[in-house]
């Protein structure tokens, strides 16, 4: 079960989730609709969660 | 004759008896790690919805517990060397209307092709497997296809022997609803079936037996027993194929570096790379794996990062790691959490600790 998700920037692009999951386990997703750890954050997201987004300045 | 008159086809038929033809058909069983043999996540889990020994998810909503371990319980002068065992640690005697324990493999859609679903030609499967437990009585296994429209196939099979090695094998033959359009899977790398053996099912999630139900989901008939109602309850399987065809084959044993690339599409560890400081704090790297990956994989630490660059040692405080670019045949990211590494400095990674990569479906 997903705890949180947040966005992850590199050189100031959106590279990949950092999505912790209940068990404390820490997955690094990239951004593939092909990927079932992404379906998922789509599919938390849908049921109304909320992504962190600190974008760099 | 010239050699084009030679119906060299017809000809092997005719002259092999035909389950001599149907065991040397290479990677006819359907089913990936059906002998239980590879086990990249470990070979003990606790209760949990989650992947165990390779290829193999364990789904539960229910009030029990199981652990599930590779155990070299097996059936005797049969070849096999690993089953799968599912042991229950908390009794759940009542099980809900949509609660259920379940072990089931996600089969990617495009290697289902050649069954021809959604035509008039749609092949008959055939499911054989091992299995053993103290609680007899009647289970179910089901056969879920869920491209296009959904069709549950659900089919019982028996446990009448207590801790005995017993063979169980079940046909399922195409209806007229794989037949037709609806019955299609789809060419991609989704998900074209779910093969389940339910060890408890509520009775939302009960269908007809021997039959590709049409009211979904349908993972169980009435009959199936509450395997979760005794702490002393234990439940093993191995030697698990799925073939087309109308009769079970001897189990396709392959060799280990086989079955683990074949594994290793949907997730895969690694223990050794190599990469670069990015500042003090940061290590960079890239990995090409040994076995595209069937979607570009997810990635996470087993523990913490040890690296060096031949003189000193370097230890993560604490596991971070970030996608850069993930690819099904390589990965690019970085390992944060580090202090005193030198810009661009080659760095090689040290300890058994794993990163992991999981393209699951």
């Amino acid at each position: 079960m997903i705890n949180t998700v947040e966005k992850i920037y590199f050189n100031n692009q959106f590279v990949s989730y950092k999505m912790t999951l209940s068990d404390g386990k820490i997955w690094s997703v990239p951004l593939d609709e092909a990927n079932t750890d992404y379906q998922a954050i789509q599919e938390w997201i849908q049921e109304g969660n909320t992504v962190i987004d600190n974008p760099p300045n | 004759m010239a050699l084009s008159k030679v119906d060299l086809a017809n000809q092997v038929e005719n002259q092999l008896p035909q389950n001599l033809v149907a065991n040397n058909l290479p990677f006819r069983n359907i089913i990936i790690n059906g002998d239980m043999s590879i086990a990249q996540r470990g070979t003990s889990f606790a209760d949990a919805s989650t992947y165990t020994l390779d290829r193999f998810i364990f789904g539960k909503d229910n009030d029990g517990a199981v652990t599930i371990t590779q155990s070299t319980d097996v059936p005797s002068g049969q070849g096999f060397a690993k089953s799968l065992k599912v042991d229950v640690t908390t009794a759940d005697t009542s099980i809900g209307a949509s609660q259920f324990a379940i072990l089931s493999q996600r089969i990617e859609a495009q290697n289902l092709q050649y069954l021809k679903y959604g035509t008039a030609n749609a092949e008959t499967l055939t499911l054989s497997f091992w299995v053993k437990s103290n609680k007899t009585g009647t289970y179910c296994i089901s056969l879920v296809k869920i491209d296009n429209t959904r069709y549950d196939y659900v089919a019982e099979y028996s446990i009448s022997s207590a801790d005995t090695w017993e063979k169980k094998t079940i046909t399922i033959a195409p209806d007229s609803n794989i037949q037709a359009a609806g019955g299609a899977i789809d060419n991609d790398n989704g998900i074209g079936f779910y093969l389940q053996f339910a060890l408890a099912d509520g009775s939302s999630r009960q269908g007809t037996n021997n039959t590709w139900n049409t009211s979904t989901p349908a993972t169980s008939t009435s009959n199936q027993v509450n395997f979760l109602d005794n702490t002393a309850n234990e439940w093993f399987i191995t030697g698990v194929q799925l073939e087309a065809g109308t009769t079970a084959s001897d189990f396709e044993f392959l060799p280990v570096d086989v079955n683990l690339a074949r594994c290793q599409r949907y997730f895969q560890t690694i223990t050794g790379f190599v990469g670069y400081g990015i500042g003090a704090t940061t290590f960079q790297a890239s990995y090409s794996f040994p076995t595209p990956m069937r979607a570009n994989p997810s990635a996470s630490q087993s523990a913490v990062l040890n690296i060096s660059d031949g003189a000193s040692n370097f230890a993560q405080s604490s596991t971070t790691i970030t996608t850069q670019n993930a690819q099904v045949g390589s990965w690019f990211g970085l390992f944060g959490n580090f202090s005193g590494l030198t810009q661009f400095r080659p760095y090689g990674k040290t300890t058994t600790d794993k990163i992991l990569f999981d393209a699951e479906l």
